[in-house]
C-alpha cells in the first residue's frame, strides 16, 4: 500500500541558537547578520539518509509517496536523499524569503490532497505553525531541528527519528496525544522562561518495550495509561461530597475530564462538581469565586515535560493565594510513567518562597501514574 | 567451540510445518474400539443427545505422531541452557518426578478422611517445618499455588493484622522500581495502593526517598532480595528499620531465595512475611503451566492470619502413635485454593531438600551464586554491564554494542539459533536494553564456557552483519515474530 507523507523543512529554524538568540522567532535577519547558518536542511537529509538506508535494506518496503514543497522547503533534501522525483509532487512554491506562512501553506495543501502523517523539519515554533492547521486530524512527526523543543512530537535526535517513521509506516506504533509548547521567545530573550502550552497533537508514540517475567508484552499505550489514571481519580472523587475538582491545563487533565465525558479547554483550568462543568478557562478572581463555595477542594495538575514545572509556568491563574485557598495537600499531580521517564524532578515556582518550600515537601512528592499506581519523584525549587 | 555441539541444524527438531489437531481430523476415522456391552443396553435421555461432539477423528498414529511432534518443538532445561533471569530454571531431579509418581499419593483423594492420608499430611507437615527453618519464619502455609497468588496471600494478611489493630488509614505499599512486576498488581487486587520507590545509583533502594515515604499510611514494604538486578540490599538493614519504623511490615518476595538458602534468614534479618517458589529455588517444574506452589512464611506476630488448612502434628490417642491434622490458624485469612495447594509439587519439593539436605541446599545455593559471577566477569567484555558489583545468582547486562544498532532483542533471537534460550529481555525496566542473566547451579563450566563463546560470535555478528541479527531467528521453525502486533491484536484463528 502507499503511504503519503507530507514534508515540509522550515528552512530557518535553529539558526538563531547557534549565534545565542534564543530562537529564531522574528529575528532572521539579525541571526544572519551574526553568521548564523542553515542548519535544518542538514539535520533533515540526516534523517532522510537514515530513512533510504534502512528502506533499501529491506526486501519489502513500504511505498512512499511525498507531498512537499519546492527547494530548499522539501524537494532538495528529498532528491539528494535519492528519493525518486516520480514519487514526489510538490504541492506548494514558496517565495525566495520563506515564512511561517508558508509552513502553513503548505501543510494546507497536504491536507487538500490527503496525507497519513505530516513530517517536518524544525522546532516549537514550527510545531505549532502546523498544529494551527492539522489539529488532531493528523499525526505529525518532527526532525529535531529548532533552538527549543519542549513539545512531544520530536524524536530524540535525526536518526531516531526515522525509525518511528518506519515503525508508524509498518504499523508497529500506533499514535498518542502529546503536547506542544513553546516559550514566549521575546520574554525568554529577557531571561524570562515563560512555557507555554499551545496544541495537543497527534504523533507515533513510541511505547517502551517491556518483558514481564514471563512473556513479551508490550507497555499499555499511553493513552490507556491515562484512562487509567483518569479512572483513579474518578473513583477518589466520587467518594467525597461537595467537592470542587479544579483541572490544569495539558492532555493528561484532559482525559480525566473525559471520564466525565466532559470536554475541558486543553490550556485553560475547568472546575467540575458533582459530574457538571462548572467553569472554563477560568481566571484567578473567578477559581477563588468558585473555591469559596465549596467545602472539598481537589486540584489535579501534570508537569510540563522534561522540565517539570507544577506549577508556575503556564498556569499562573493558580496564583499563591488560589494554592493556599486548595490546600497543598489537595493537589494531586498526575502523569504516564513514560513522561516521567523524561522528567527526573518536579518544580515549583509560584513567586512565593515559602509556598514552593511547602510543595516540595520532604523532597519528594507522590505523583499518580496509573490506577491506584503512584511513584515518588524527586522535587526541587 | 567447544565440547558442545553448537551445528545450528541440530535446533531445527520438528521442522514440519503441523496443522492443529482438528485439522488433522477426518470423519468416520476412529482411534479406539470400545470393548462389547456388558451391561443391558438403554435408551440415552433425548435431551443429553447432541449432533456434533466438537472432537477429532483420528487415529492413534495420527494422535501419536501429532504430540510427538509437537514435543520435538519444546525447549526445556531438559534439551538446552536456559539462562532466563528472574526463573531460576535449574534442572528438575527425576528422582522427584518418580517420588511424585508413587502410587501411595498418586492414589490419594482430597476429599478422603484425613485418618486415611496421614502419610500425605505427614509430608506436607515436615515441608512446612523445613520451610519454616530455611526462611526462619514461625509457622508457614502451603496453601498458595503461584508466588503471585503467595505476595497477594501476604498482603491480605496485613489487612487483617491492621484492620484487627484499628489502623485502617494504612493503605500504602511501598514497591523499589526494581520490583517484579507482579508486585503492583497483588497490591492493587489485596485494596491498597502502590508506592514506588527509585532506585539510586548503585540499584539499591534510594534510602532518602524511602525514608520521605515512611509514615502511618504505610502498611508495608514488598522487597525482592537479592533485588532483580541479582544485586544483594547492601543497606537491607536500614530498609527494613526504616519501615518498622513507621509501623510498617516487611514483605519479603521470595523468588529469588535460591541465592540465600542455606546462607541468609530472611525471618532473622526481619522479614515478616515472605513467599517461597517451590518451583524456583527447590527445583520443581515450572515454564510450562507449572503449576507452581507458593508457600508463606509468617512471623509469630502474624502467624494466626495464615491461609488454611494447615497441617499440624498431634500427639496420638494411644501413647506412641503421632499423627497429623488440619486447622485453620485462629485469625485466618481463610483458603487460598480449594484443598490443600499444589500437592504433587510438594513431594517433589519434599523429594529434592531431602535429596540434597541442609549441606546439599546452601552448596547450591554457592554454585548458582558462582556461576552467575563467572559468567558476568566472563561478559562484560562482550557487552556493557550496568552495575560493577559483585552479582548473586543472576546479572544484567545491556544489549548493546558500541557503533552497532542491534538491540537486546536481535541478540535474544539469534541465540536461538544457537540452540540456547534467551534471557529475559528487557526487564528489569530500569535498565536499558536489559539482558537478563541466570545460569543456575546446575550447569557446568562446560555449558557456561560455551555461552560465553556464542555471545562473543554474537558480538562479532553484530558489528560486521547487522541484518543477520535483525531477521534471527533463521533456524527455528518459526522465524521472527511481530511480538507488538502478537499482543496489540489478538486474533487466534485455524485459518488465519
Amino acid at each position: 500500500m502507499v503511504k503519503s507523507i507530507g514534508f515540509v523543512i522550515n528552512p530557518i529554524a535553529g539558526m538563531g541558537g547557534r549565534v545565542g538568540l534564543k530562537g529564531t522567532d522574528g529575528v532572521v535577519a539579525q541571526a544572519r547578520r551574526l553568521g548564523a547558518k542553515p542548519l535544518a536542511q542538514k539535520r533533515a537529509a540526516e534523517m532522510l539518509a537514515e530513512l533510504a538506508r534502512q528502506l533499501s535494506a529491506r526486501t519489502h518496503a513500504p511505498q512512499l509517496r511525498w507531498l512537499t514543497c519546492a527547494g530548499a522547503m522539501g524537494e532538495a533534501e528529498l532528491l539528494a536523499a535519492g528519493f525518486l522525483s516520480r514519487d514526489i509532487v510538490v504541492t506548494h512554491h514558496p517565495p525566495d524569503e520563506p515564512s511561517a506562512a508558508d509552513t502553513r501553506s503548505a501543510v494546507e495543501s497536504f491536507l487538500a490532497r490527503g496525507v497519513d502523517l505530516v513530517l517536518f523539519c524544525g522546532g516549537d515554533g514550527t510545531a505549532r505553525d502546523i498544529c494551527e492547521v492539522v489539529g488532531t486530524g493528523v499525526a505529525i512527526l518532527g526532525i529535531p531541528s529548532g533552538v527549543k523543543m519542549y513539545s512531544g512530537v520530536f524524536g530524540s535526535n535525526p536518526a531516531r527519528t526515522a525509525e518511528i517513521l518506519l515503525a508508524f509506516l509498518d504499523e508497529r506504533l500506533t499514535t498518542a496525544a502529546v503536547d506542544v509548547l513553546d516559550l514566549d521567545e521575546s520574554q525568554y530573550r529577557a531571561d524570562t522562561w515563560q512555557v507555554r502550552l499551545y496544541h495537543s497533537a497527534l504523533t507515533p508514540f513510541e511505547p517502551t518495550y517491556s518483558q514481564s517475567a514471563k512473556a513479551l508484552i508490550e507497555a499499555a499505550g499511553d493513552d490507556e495509561v491515562k484512562e487509567a489514571i483518569a479512572e483513579s481519580l474518578y473513583e477518589q472523587f466520587a467518594q467525597q461530597r461537595n467537592l470542587l475538582v479544579l483541572l490544569g491545563p495539558g492532555s493528561s487533565v484532559k482525559s480525566v475530564a473525559q471520564r466525565w465525558d466532559l470536554d475541558k479547554t486543553l490550556l485553560g483550568i475547568d472546575a467540575i462538581a458533582d459530574g457538571k462543568l462548572v467553569g472554563s478557562d477560568l481566571n484567578e478572581t473567578e477559581i477563588l469565586e468558585l473555591l469559596a463555595r465549596f467545602e472539598n477542594r481537589a486540584l489535579v495538575l501534570s508537569p510540563i515535560g522534561a522540565q517539570g514545572f507544577v506549577l508556575g509556568r503556564g498556569n499562573l491563574q493558580l496564583s499563591p493565594e488560589v494554592i493556599r485557598a486548595i490546600g497543598c495537600d489537595n493537589i494531586i499531580v498526575i502523569a504516564t510513567p513514560a513522561k516521567l521517564l523524561r522528567t527526573p524532578v518536579l518544580r515549583f515556582d509560584t513567586g512565593d518562597r515559602l509556598l514552593d518550600e511547602e510543595l516540595t515537601g520532604q523532597g519528594y512528592l507522590k505523583v499518580l501514574t496509573g490506577y491506584h499506581r503512584r511513584r515518588l519523584v524527586k522535587t526541587v525549587i | 567451540m567447544s565440547d558442545q555441539n553448537n551445528d545450528v541444524s541440530n535446533t531445527r527438531a520438528g521442522a514440519v510445518d503441523e496443522r492443529t489437531i482438528y485439522e488433522l481430523s477426518i470423519p468416520g476415522r476412529r482411534g479406539c474400539e470400545m470393548p462389547p456391552c456388558d451391561v443391558p443396553e438403554t435408551e440415552f435421555p433425548q435431551a443429553l443427545l447432541r449432533d456434533e461432539s466438537g472432537l477429532p477423528e483420528v487415529s492413534e498414529l495420527d494422535v501419536v505422531r501429532h504430540f510427538v511432534r509437537l514435543s520435538q518443538r519444546n525447549f526445556g532445561v531438559d534439551t538446552g541452557f536456559y539462562p532466563l533471569g528472574s526463573c531460576t530454571m535449574k534442572y528438575n531431579p527425576k528422582i522427584c518426578e518418580a517420588s511424585a509418581r508413587l502410587e501411595g499419593f498418586t492414589g490419594t483423594h482430597p476429599l478422603q478422611p484425613e485418618h486415611t492420608v496421614q502419610g500425605n499430611l505427614e509430608l506436607m507437615f515436615k515441608l512446612q517445618q523445613w520451610l519454616q527453618e530455611i526462611g526462619g519464619f514461625a509457622a508457614v502455609s502451603l496453601q498458595p499455588t503461584a508466588g503471585a497468588q503467595g505476595e497477594l496471600t501476604a498482603l491480605l494478611m496485613m489487612r487483617a493484622y491492621f484492620r484487627d489493630r484499628g489502623e485502617t488509614g494504612r493503605t500504602q505499599v511501598l514497591i523499589p522500581d526494581s520490583a517484579h512486576g507482579t508486585n503492583p498488581a497483588s497490591t492493587t487486587m489485596a485494596g491498597f495502593e502502590a508506592l514506588e520507590i527509585p532506585s539510586d545509583e548503585h540499584g539499591n533502594v534510594d534510602l532518602a526517598a524511602l525514608r520521605a515515604a515512611c509514615d502511618d499510611s504505610v502498611a508495608g514494604l514488598m522487597l525482592t532480595n537479592p533485588n532483580t538486578l541479582g544485586l544483594f540490599e547492601a543497606q537491607l538493614e536500614e530498609v527494613i528499620a526504616c519501615v518498622h519504623g513507621c509501623g510498617g511490615l516487611v514483605y519479603g518476595d521470595g523468588a529469588n531465595m535460591n541465592a540465600l538458602t542455606g546462607i541468609a534468614c530472611p525471618g532473622a534479618l526481619g522479614v515478616d512475611l515472605m513467599h517461597f517458589n517451590l518451583h524456583k529455588t527447590f527445583g520443581t517444574p515450572h515454564g510450562g503451566g507449572g503449576p507452581g506452589s507458593g508457600p508463606l512464611g509468617a512471623s509469630a506476630a502474624l502467624a494466626d492470619y495464615l491461609p488454611g488448612p494447615v497441617v499440624q502434628r498431634v500427639a496420638g490417642d494411644e501413647g506412641d502413635g503421632t499423627s497429623y491434622a488440619l486447622f485453620s490458624p485462629a485469625r485466618s485469612i481463610g483458603r487460598m485454593s480449594t484443598y490443600f495447594g499444589s500437592f504433587g509439587v510438594f513431594v517433589r519439593a519434599y523429594a529434592y531438600i531431602l535429596h540434597h539436605g541442609a549441606e546439599g541446599l546452601r552448596a547450591n545455593a554457592e554454585h548458582a551464586v558462582l556461576n552467575a559471577n563467572y559468567l558476568r566477569s566472563r561478559l562484560r567484555d562482550v557487552l556493557p554491564l550496568p552495575f560493577e558489583r559483585t552479582c548473586m545468582h543472576e546479572f544484567v547486562l545491556e544489549g548493546r554494542i558500541e557503533g552497532s544498532d542491534v538491540r537486546a532483542l536481535d541478540i535474544s533471537k539469534r541465540l536461538l539459533d544457537f540452540g540456547i534460550h534467551p534471557p529475559i529481555t528487557y526487564f528489569p525496566l530500569i535498565v536499558p536494553e536489559a539482558l537478563m542473566i541466570e545460569p543456575t547451579e546446575t550447569e557446568s563450566k562446560q555449558t557456561l564456557d560455551n555461552f560465553v563463546e556464542v555471545m562473543e560470535v554474537i558480538a562479532r555478528e553484530a558489528g560486521n552483519n547487522p541484518e543477520l541479527l535483525h531477521a534471527a531467528p533463521h533456524n527455528t521453525v518459526v522465524g521472527r515474530l511481530d511480538e507488538v502486533r502478537a499482543a496489540r491484536q489478538l486474533k487466534l484463528s485455524e485459518s488465519s
